[in-house]
């Protein structure tokens, strides 16, 4: 059975569609990802859940720091993956599964690079 | 404010092994100031646990709600209503919270979900520290308004130790030496004869040390 990866986005972040990069085969079939307002909106208990609901990894792209559409959302969600990588540790899992990438607004090669990463971190933990 | 803080995960999920339903009950009051157990810390709790458990093979049901304060009775009294279809209710107030629904609510299992640690500012975001002991026997007006007792490691009541080391305290190089602090203000207040009253020795009756304490305002009683 494949790993699960599941990414949250904003809605500035990486510019074509999850079902177009599927297409293209740059992401696996089951790569899952949720587009937010912004970044900054995520909260803890929603990538806990996104883990609890089957993901084996989670990552969120946000805004290059100094270039957030919202100012400070991508940092906010920054210090959220954080406190979630602590959490996670407590509950016996590897901090490396869930990770902040900031990307350049609208580049999607670097949301693919985040995915590749994620599986490859995957394959390490296997 | 009193300061609190979450209970390690592997401690929580000890605590309620077996539980099938729980309810995460927050306050708030000073621990929702503290970002240790108000709605946003219960929601991470409540999603923690799930997860905990879902890997463990034993998934829970869990359900979320938060109080005004847990420390007054008229906000419990829905309570026991409330609790009655889970196992336990893990409560994240203050070990007061716990204690007042343990007294008051018979039947609500109640769980700790923080360590209550101290009474204290916020200096920052994130950042907190201790600043009375609730000891009952206020000195401030002796001390510059600094507290002798919750911010020197010795409680001492007559100046410093000899492990005060330019203005920091023996057990820290980060800690101030709160009787320098003393000292110095003092000084900027133009009140140095205080330095030369001895205070007593210390009666810690008024501490807790005459067992458990109680406050009666006659003219506010029912």
């Amino acid at each position: 059975m494949s790993a699960k990866i599941k990414g949250f986005c904003c809605n500035y972040t990486a510019s074509v569609g999850v079902d177009a990069l599927k297409e293209a085969g740059l992401v696996p079939e089951d790569f899952e990802m949720e587009r937010l307002p912004c970044t900054g909106r995520l909260e803890v208990p929603q990538l806990l859940e996104a883990f609890e609901k089957g993901a084996d990894a989670v990552f969120v792209a946000g805004c290059m720091v100094d270039e957030c559409h919202n100012l400070s959302g991508s940092r906010r969600a920054s210090k959220r993956v954080g406190q979630t990588k602590k959490i996670i540790q407590e509950l016996g899992m590897d901090q490396g599964l869930v990770e902040m990438f900031f990307v350049g607004r609208g580049e999607t090669g670097p949301v693919v690079d985040a995915v590749r990463e994620m599986a490859s971190r995957l394959e390490q933990t296997d | 404010m009193i300061i609190a803080e979450r209970k390690p995960m592997n401690e929580l999920l000890d605590m309620i092994s077996g539980v099938k339903r729980l309810l995460v009950l927050g306050c708030r009051g000073c621990v929702a100031i503290c970002s240790a157990g108000g709605d946003k810390e219960v929601s991470v709790i409540a999603a923690a646990l799930k997860l905990g458990r879902s890997r463990s093979g034993e998934p829970i049901e869990i359900d979320e709600a938060t109080l005004v304060r847990q420390c007054d009775p008229e906000y419990l009294e829905p309570l026991p209503e409330m609790a009655k279809d889970y196992d336990a209710v893990l409560s994240t107030a203050c070990g007061v919270g716990v204690n007042f629904i343990s007294d008051r609510c018979d039947g609500v299992n109640v769980l700790p979900g923080l360590n209550t640690t101290f009474y204290g500012a916020n200096l920052s975001s994130g950042e907190w520290e201790e600043m009375c002991a609730g000891c009952g026997s206020c000195v401030l007006h002796l001390t510059g308004g600094l507290c002798p007792v919750a911010r020197c490691a010795k409680s001492l009541s007559n100046g410093p130790c000899g492990g005060s080391t330019g203005g920091k305290c023996e057990i820290n190089p980060t800690v101030p030496c709160v009787w320098h602090r003393i000292y110095d203000k003092l000084m900027d207040r133009k009140e140095e004869k205080r330095l030369q009253e001895i205070m007593p020795i210390r009666d810690w009756t008024t501490a807790g040390h005459g067992g458990p304490r109680r406050r009666i305002r006659e003219d506010l009683l029912p």
